[in-house]
């Protein structure tokens, strides 16, 4: 069966080959018929890939060790799901299940657009062939997951802190992210080579972009939440390469959602937009090689390993290549559109959109800077947690500020009278919210006094447009209000998704500010019996219970909670060893208020022999609203990305019209 | 190009301003806090008796307790082993990911004695790549 | 062993009949060049689009002047040119539409 697995990827190899070979040809050309067949390969390696991941994921299943790839991520004892989730666990599965999505993706912007955009496809497809092309080659000559041995008898099994279900979840999603990214960055360059200065591109992929901005966005929450529990040091964001690698094509991408709105709205910043999604995708390349090259670690281990330099030098071609195809086609991309004041919605988009963009590159120098400083110099530098929280104040509080104002302002001009009244009742809001909190002693923490000030003038803010929206849907079509309230988000689905989004981040906002501005902590070694004390918390730390559970050895440290003098159960921290993997993980004990948020973090850091446990215990304030945040943003992503019947025909109508057939 | 008759729109000049704000805001910080502290190998200790910051490989089996008297363990060069070995003494927390075989970074200083005193919790195991074989 | 040839040997048939299906469908076209947007058609496209954001601003400043969010004042300064902007969106559009929906009629009849 590895034959299979390893014909199907060649034939993968072989149709993107052909899709790019065939397709740039047609397309420059005009050859129909050819295009079409360029499509259709195009289509076809999603088939084949299909194929081979099947292959893969029947041989985890079965356990078929003579795969070197199932060996080395799964062994017998290992739970069928954590089997299954190995196929996104090593380097040359995840590099199937990128490619798998890829062809995937592929083939469904082709599908959807082949009728009504048939020249912009044209050029589509040798874009999306050409990326496909390199990660079929990285899988068929590079890193097979196909590669074989000598049947053993049990496998290495999978790393312990992958056994959990965020991580089971958090790369599939986080992939369908960065691979999400392709699909516009597809379409613009498409755009480009077709020599099309109209927005048909953005129209094509804004749903796309959507998707995968919210699935990077999710995947994110995941894997902090992963960390969170299962790394478990109390944090949920180390500014590990490995995180911002993810953070940001995902600030790439905010700041490319937003501004693709002017140029629906207004028609400018065409060439900033195509910048701003070639920016993104060869971040999430830059992402996906930052994860997998070990560079972080060194410059050695770098070119010790293989895929790293393939890797640098495919995001050098891509970037240098799509630079110069926008230089080509400036001329084109000139709008005669200019920013009519700087008191307009489209003002706050652009300083929404430098402040992203910054933040964007403080981040990406924060990871180059030792890599390229180690080139230079011959010395390491390490960059820490002070460089990038200065940064994400100085940048994020702005930012939080500014969702706040601009849903209040019009496009192209407000005047200042006019602005004054739609700030009055957020900006009183967020200045009651700031007295209370000051007086309940957040001042403690300045930044954290301002981002809760700031989070109450959007709340406010976002509210206030919802409150007044429904308002005038009510005196307009009359009915109750909660009628009047969803035909009013029905009819402008993105303006109030978008509104949910923000909310979603403001609650982000505060969770992150109460957790790392206003957290506890206390330690000490305890015997059976000992007490701890943290915030308004008493611990006691009562027994020791050991069990066995399917692949591991669990020890658990017993601790009773007390509250203001009211019991709240019991909670257990300790270890686990795995036998297979002959590893020993922290498996922190987490104690969720639903009330006021927080979190009673307790960790056993030492287990010594006679019993006595060393703890390590925090309280998080806020801390469940950043997961909570999670929900809330999908649900605006859901509502923000809903169709619209009306637009939809508007749309089809407006480039039927424009002699563009649907139907030959 | 037919050029407008009408004044320039002082939007642009503010967005060059805000971009040039930003970039200095940028450079200021680097240049004051500067760009990273100096992350030296065991081979560069040599003689320097200030506090830095330590990036090594842990060799052979840990001892000690971090909690109680302290942790003793030896790093080595990442890369380039010229077969120099330094003794850490850290107390504080040690992440999960700890152990012999791992690459970490530590604060600390080099004492007279030759053993190199850790500042208490700031052992930081680098996050291995998933995809390290 | 050899299912797994005959599966690759069924996937490669798949391909290569996929790959050549455009061809076997019109072994001789009437025409095969690859349609794109002639000029016209791109005016058109422009044109349409400025028409939509056009109309789509107005819709948007009833809306906000409804809701509160543009002062009666601000409306008043902007609806004007936003309604020129309209008008003159759709006169630069209907002569060329009128043209086309007339020439394409008569292909199509």
């Amino acid at each position: 069966m590895p034959e299979l697995g390893r014909a199907a990827l060649a034939a993968t190899l072989g149709l993107s080959l052909y899709a790019l070979v065939a397709g740039a040809y047609a397309a420059r050309f005009r050859r129909r018929r050819l295009a079409l067949s360029a499509q259709n390969a195009l289509i076809g390696a999603f088939g084949t890939t299909v194929v081979a991941s099947i292959v893969l994921a029947l041989a985890l299943a079965r356990s078929d060790f003579s795969f070197v790839y199932v060996w080395a991520h799964t062994s017998l004892a290992l739970p069928a799901g954590y089997k299954l989730s190995a196929f996104w666990g090593g380097q040359e599965g995840s590099l199937l299940l990128w490619l798998l999505i890829l062809t995937g993706y592929a083939a469904a912007a082709v599908l959807l657009n082949r009728r009504s955009a048939r020249d912009l496809v044209a050029w589509v497809v040798p874009v999306l062939a050409g990326v496909a092309v390199f990660f079929s080659f990285l899988v068929v000559v590079i890193a097979s997951p196909f590669a074989t041995q000598v049947a053993a008898l049990d496998g290495r099994g999978l790393n312990p802190s992958l056994q959990n279900p965020y991580m089971m979840s958090h790369p599939p999603l986080l992939y369908l992210g960065y691979v999400g990214l392709t699909v516009p960055f597809a379409f613009a360059m498409g755009a480009l080579l077709a020599r099309r200065a109209d927005e048909r591109w953005i129209v094509a992929t804004r749903r796309w972009t959507l998707v995968a901005w919210t699935a990077l966005g999710i995947g994110q929450l995941l894997g902090s939440h992963w960390a969170y529990e299962e790394i478990g040091w109390g944090g949920y964001y180390a500014w590990d390469p490995v995180e911002n690698a993810a953070l940001m094509p995902w600030l790439a991408a905010t700041a490319f959602l937003h501004s693709v709105m002017i140029q629906e709205k207004r028609g400018m910043l065409k060439v900033w937009n195509v910048l701003l999604v070639l920016l993104a995708f060869g971040l999430s390349l830059f992402g996906t090689f930052l994860t997998r090259s070990g560079i972080v670690s060194s410059i050695h281990s770098f070119t010790e390993g293989s895929i790293g330099p393939w890797f640098l030098g495919f995001i050098c071609l891509v970037v240098l290549g799509s630079l110069a195809l926008v230089f080509a086609r400036l001329p084109l991309l000139r709008s005669r559109t200019k920013l009519e004041s700087l008191v307009s919605r489209e003002a706050t988009f652009l300083y929404n959109n430098l402040l992203l963009v910054a933040l964007t590159l403080t981040i990406l120098w924060g990871v180059a800077y030792p890599i390229v400083h180690e080139l230079v110099h011959g010395e390491q530098r390490f960059v820490g947690q002070g460089y990038y929280n200065f940064f994400l104040r100085i940048f994020g509080l702005p930012l939080l500020l500014l969702m706040g104002i601009g849903p209040l302002v019009a496009w192209r001009r407000a005047s200042l009278r006019g602005l004054a009244a739609s700030f009055a009742w957020p900006a009183g809001a967020a200045l009651l919210a700031g007295a209370v909190l000051l007086a309940l002693g957040a001042g403690s923490s300045i930044p954290g006094l301002i981002a809760y000030t700031f989070s109450a003038f959007v709340l406010a803010s976002i509210a206030f447009e919802f409150a007044r929206g429904t308002r005038a849907r009510r005196a307009l079509a009359g009915g109750s209000w909660p009628r009047a309230f969803s035909q009013l988000v029905g009819r402008n689905r993105r303006r109030y998704g978008g509104y949910v989004v923000h909310a979603a981040v403001v609650l982000l906002a505060i969770g992150v500010a109460g957790s790392s501005l206003y957290d506890s902590v206390a330690e000490g070694r305890l015997s059976p019996g000992g007490t701890l004390a943290v915030a308004d918390y008493r611990l006691t730390y009562e027994r020791l219970v050991e069990r066995e559970a399917a692949n591991a050895t669990e020890v658990r440290a017993v601790v009773g909670i007390e509250r203001g003098g009211k019991e709240l159960g019991t909670l257990e921290a300790g270890k686990n060893a795995y036998a297979a993997e002959r590893q020993v993980t922290n498996e922190v004990g987490i104690r969720s208020d639903l009330v006021t948020g927080e979190d009673l973090f307790v960790i056993a850091e030492q287990v010594r022999p006679d019993g006595s446990v060393y703890f390590r215990v925090f309280v998080n304030p806020l801390v469940n609203l950043i997961w909570l945040a999670g929900f809330v943003f999908l649900l605006g992503s859901i509502v923000a990305l809903w169709p619209d019947a009306r637009e939809q025909r508007r749309l089809a109508d407006r480039y039927a019209r424009a002699g563009l057939p649907a139907e030959p | 190009m037919a050029r407008p008759a009408a004044k320039r729109s002082p939007a642009r000049l503010v967005i060059a301003l805000s971009v040039a704000a930003v970039l200095a805001v940028f450079l200021l910080y680097t240049s004051i806090a500067g760009g990273g502290t100096p992350m030296i190998q065991p081979s560069e200790l040599d003689g320097r008796t200030e506090r830095v910051t330590l990036a090594g490989h842990v060799v052979g089996p840990p001892r000690g307790d971090s909690h109680g008297e302290g942790l003793r363990f030896r790093l080595r060069n990442i890369k380039d082993d010229d077969g120099t070995v330094v003794e850490v003494l850290y107390t504080g927390s040690v992440p999960d990911l700890f152990r012999a075989g791992r690459d970490i970074v530590v604060d600390g200083q080099l004492q007279p004695d030759g053993t190199f005193v850790a500042v208490p919790g700031t052992l930081i195991t680098k996050c291995p790549s998933k995809y390290a074989s | 062993m050899s299912l797994a040839l005959l599966l690759g040997a069924l996937l490669a048939a798949a391909c290569v009949v996929l790959v050549a299906l455009p061809y076997l469908r019109e072994p001789q076209p009437a025409d095969d060049a690859l349609e794109e947007p002639g000029e016209l058609e791109r005016r058109h496209l422009e044109l349409s689009e400025v028409r939509d954001r056009a109309l789509a601003a107005l819709k948007e400043l009833e809306f906000d002047h409804r809701t509160g969010k543009v002062s009666d004042e601000d409306y008043r300064a902007l609806v004007g040119p936003l309604r020129r902007e309209a008008a003159e969106a759709l006169r630069a559009l209907e002569p060329r539409a009128g043209a086309r929906t007339r020439v394409s009629d008569a292909q199509r009849g």
